[in-house]
């Protein structure tokens, strides 16, 4: 050791912020001993560390390819080593509301693609769900095999500033990021053994074998004769990386369309021995993009007739198509109203207050309030349609009230957020300062009900007074350490 | 196995399996040069004529059969190294491999995949050119030892089945090419040298048993006894030299019968097991006969054309070619 300042010496959480480690007096109680494990090391160590980390997940191939590069170059997602904890009392509230939301989600799926009561009812209106980009008509009446349509789902929660967890989106569909756990937590075991050793940490790495196992619970077949296979669409894909890797750890084939065929409703694929029955299909692919019969008559990719195997009952797809109407931006504000509909029971979990445009008191509030407030348009991703009010011109809030009154039903608005922070270390400055974070946990659902993976992606947005953790926009990651017990 | 992995497996091993001998060839030909009193050209030229790539050199740099490119050595590894634009470049099989192992990472072990990731991005990064600019014999070392370490974690940490069958179908298959070729063109051009000097005659072969990784095995077999005849026996007929025609049709053939076992006739398949089954006798009929002259090329053209085919008919029957 030298004299040189030890890693958390001068840091300082942000004012009106919740950091997750530091509270207003030091350490978080929870998290004392692993802190100061860590608080031993001065930046010439941790220097080392983050490298060793850095040529680590490089030399792995633990990468994701850049689009925007025709030559394919592949990048590592942006790796911070100091720990995200979470402690064992925070994650049973996790555990319990993330439970609670996903059956609530599921009993609304099969609802909607089914009798539809809750429109009936008016809990949730009509129009917001069946106006719905993700609402698939054509599959009213059909029912999944194993009864399963979440069967994995990453749901976005953030920390409001007084360190209440809040659940900012839900992500049904094709939710990816859970290598990046299960690789970042083989490394900080690697380079922080002391400080792992000082908490008592949920392991994440039986994360594969759970997922196969709930990929059989829902097979049409006997669990022991089920080929299951993981479909990508190929290696130029973005999250080809996790794709493998999923399929690598499970010990499945990884499939591309092309090796798939369809023939008396049931699904095949192309072996050096001839045909073989596939029975569940975990796909990474997007549902428009499954089968160009059933959505995208114009599209070349796809498994021709899958859907109507899916129908017959003679494959399984992870997760079920048509999920997207229940991870909808307009459909979110309701969901606290389905948990009270569906299961009796009150919300676990905050969600982030939203107001929905197509309500007369909520569009007025809405639009006396346009420069403060974040306004989302329902059907668009990636931030585009969005109005950031703070930063917004006098002219951008004269459109925005425009689109908003000719077509109210687009919009839902939200107070921005001051996400919570975490210690990250900055390169560039050699020193530990607080970045915002979120936390995305995953949950599998199987025949026999969910399980939340104890970790989970923690993602920081890198650039200074950033609020976007997204890896396209300067986002990185974090290991997410869950404590088993506290310590005291 | 999905017949587009299988395809990948396949190429997968014939590009690591390709740069291992590109490597080898290249410090067997530098190791001659400094020493055996030829013509620079009679050291650098064959081993564009082995790689099938002299036409290709000639259009880029030597118009002219006397042009003194011929035997620029450093020309010579520079463009079997590096160039981009030749097919068989060590860059082009690195680059190879690395892809085929990527679109079948879930296949490979983690260990081998690493290898052959951790040799792709040296060999794209500044730290192996300075290494080829400064200290040649290490960097083509450091080629050979990433690749053997490779295939060996390759046995050492996969399921012995079929993928592993597969990409060392193509490991043996690219060996069955290379050796034929290296042999043939050494053989042609050795026997007919101008002024036929013992001492240069041996250290050719022996280069050429270097360059094979056969120097050790050949001796122990023939106690110092290298001539044309010998070392042709040796690389042609030798069953337990693991870089010898026999051996390696051989155990394509045995590779092949685990992947498509003989018996079970109604898999795809069987045409080219029974081609390859067909070259494997003919070899085995082949081993006594003396091996001189004209001889010899004829039965190594025969193998290479036979060892196309081979590859075009596992295309077509297993890999899901043409439909």
């Amino acid at each position: 050791m030298t004299d040189s300042p030890r890693l958390f010496d001068d840091y300082a959480p942000l004012a009106g912020t919740w950091d997750e480690l530091f509270g207003p007096g030091g350490p978080r109680p929870p998290f004392a001993r692993v802190l100061e494990q860590l608080g031993k090391m001065n930046a010439g160590d941790f220097t080392r560390s983050q490298s060793l980390a850095e040529l680590a997940l490089l030399n792995q191939g633990v990468t994701f390819s850049v689009y925007s590069d025709n030559r394919g170059t592949e990048k590592i997602f942006p790796f911070c080593t100091i720990p995200r904890l979470v402690s064992a009392k925070d994650f049973a509230h996790l555990d319990r509301g993330l439970t609670q939301r996903l059956r609530a989600l599921q009993h609304f799926l099969d609802d909607i693609y089914d009798g539809q009561k809750i429109l009936a009812d008016k809990v949730v209106p009509a129009e917001m769900v069946l106006g719905s980009a993700g609402f698939r008509p054509t599959l009213r009446g059909v029912k999944p095999p194993g009864g399963v349509r979440i069967h994995i789902s990453g749901i976005d929660l953030v920390r409001d500033p007084d360190g209440i967890w809040r659940v900012l989106e839900d992500n049904v569909r094709t939710p990816s990021g859970v290598s990046y756990v299960v690789e970042n937590r083989v490394i900080t075991k690697r380079i922080f053994p002391r400080a792992f050793d000082a908490g008592r940490i949920h392991r994440v790495d039986h994360y594969p074998a759970r997922l196969a196992e709930m990929l059989r619970s829902v097979s049409p077949v006997a669990a022991e004769d089920t080929t299951a296979v993981v479909l990508t669409p190929g290696p130029y894909n973005s999250a080809y990386f996790e794709h493998s890797f999923l399929a690598r750890t499970m010990g499945l084939e990884l499939v591309q369309a092309p090796d798939l065929f369809v023939d008396k409703d049931m699904v095949w694929v192309r072996t050096t021995r001839g045909p073989r029955r596939v029975d569940v299909i975990y796909r990474r692919t997007d549902e428009a993009f499954l089968d160009p019969e059933a959505f995208r008559p114009d599209s070349v990719l796809g498994v021709p007739g899958i859907m109507r195997a899916y129908a017959a009952g003679n494959v399984a797809l992870a997760n079920a198509p048509g999920n997207g109407v229940a991870d909808d931006k307009a459909v979110y504000p309701f969901v606290p109203d389905m948990i009270k509909y569906y299961l009796g029971e009150e919300p676990a979990l905050e969600q982030v207050p939203t107001w929905v445009c197509l309500r007369d008191d909520d569009r007025r509030y809405v639009l006396e309030h346009l420069g403060e407030m974040v306004v989302k348009a329902v059907d668009e991703a990636g931030g585009y349609g969005m109005l950031m009010g703070p930063q917004s011109t006098a002219a951008e809030r004269d459109e925005f009230r425009r689109r908003i009154e000719a077509e109210p039903r687009k919009y839902i608005a939200q107070h921005r957020l001051e996400l919570s922070t975490c210690p990250t270390w900055i390169a560039s400055r050699g020193r530990v300062e607080p970045r915002r974070v979120d936390l995305r946990p995953y949950v599998l659902t199987s025949r026999e009900g969910p399980w939340v993976l104890p970790g989970g992606l923690t993602r920081v947005a890198l650039v200074e007074g950033s609020y976007v953790v997204n890896s396209s926009q300067g986002g990185g990651s974090k290991d997410t350490w869950v404590m088993k017990e506290d310590a005291s | 196995m999905i017949s587009r992995v299988a395809d990948h497996c396949f190429w997968f091993g014939r590009y690591v399996e390709r740069a291992e001998a590109t490597a080898r060839m290249l410090t067997a030909s530098h190791s001659l040069a400094l020493d055996a009193e030829l013509e620079p050209h009679q050291c650098w030229r064959p081993v564009l004529v082995v790689s099938g790539e002299e036409k290709q050199f000639r259009a880029a740099h030597a118009p002219e059969d006397d042009h003194p490119a011929w035997g620029d050595g450093e020309l010579v590894e520079r463009f079997m190294t590096w160039d981009e634009d030749n097919e068989v470049s060590l860059k082009r099989s690195i680059v190879g491999a690395r892809w085929n192992a990527r679109q079948i990472r879930e296949v490979l072990s983690l260990e081998a995949w690493e290898t052959v990731n951790e040799l792709h991005l040296w060999a794209a990064g500044e730290a192996s050119a300075t290494e080829w600019r400064d200290h040649r014999y290490g960097f083509y070392r450091h080629v050979r030892q990433m690749t053997q370490l490779c295939l060996g974690l390759l046995r050492s940490t996969m399921l012995h089945d079929a993928p592993l069958d597969f990409i060392w179908l193509g490991v043996l298959l690219e060996r069955i090419s290379q050796t034929a070729r290296i042999l043939d063109v050494h053989h042609h051009a050795f026997t007919r040298l101008p002024r036929r000097h013992e001492v240069v005659e041996t250290a050719l072969w022996l280069s050429l048993l270097r360059a094979l990784g056969g120097y050790e095995p050949f001796m122990k077999r023939h106690q110092g006894r290298v001539s044309a005849d010998t070392v042709a026996r040796f690389l042609v007929g030798e069953a337990r030299f693991p870089r010898s025609i026999a051996y390696c049709v051989h155990s394509a053939h045995d590779r092949l019968c685990a992947i498509r076992p003989a018996a079970e006739r109604e898999l795809p398949g069987g045409r080219t097991l029974e081609r390859l089954r067909i070259l494997d006798g003919w070899i085995v009929a082949r081993r006594s006969d003396a091996l001189t002259g004209d001889t010899v090329h004829d039965l190594l053209t025969h193998i290479v054309d036979e060892a196309h085919a081979i590859c075009d008919g596992l295309g077509r029957e297993l890999f899901g070619y043409g439909g």
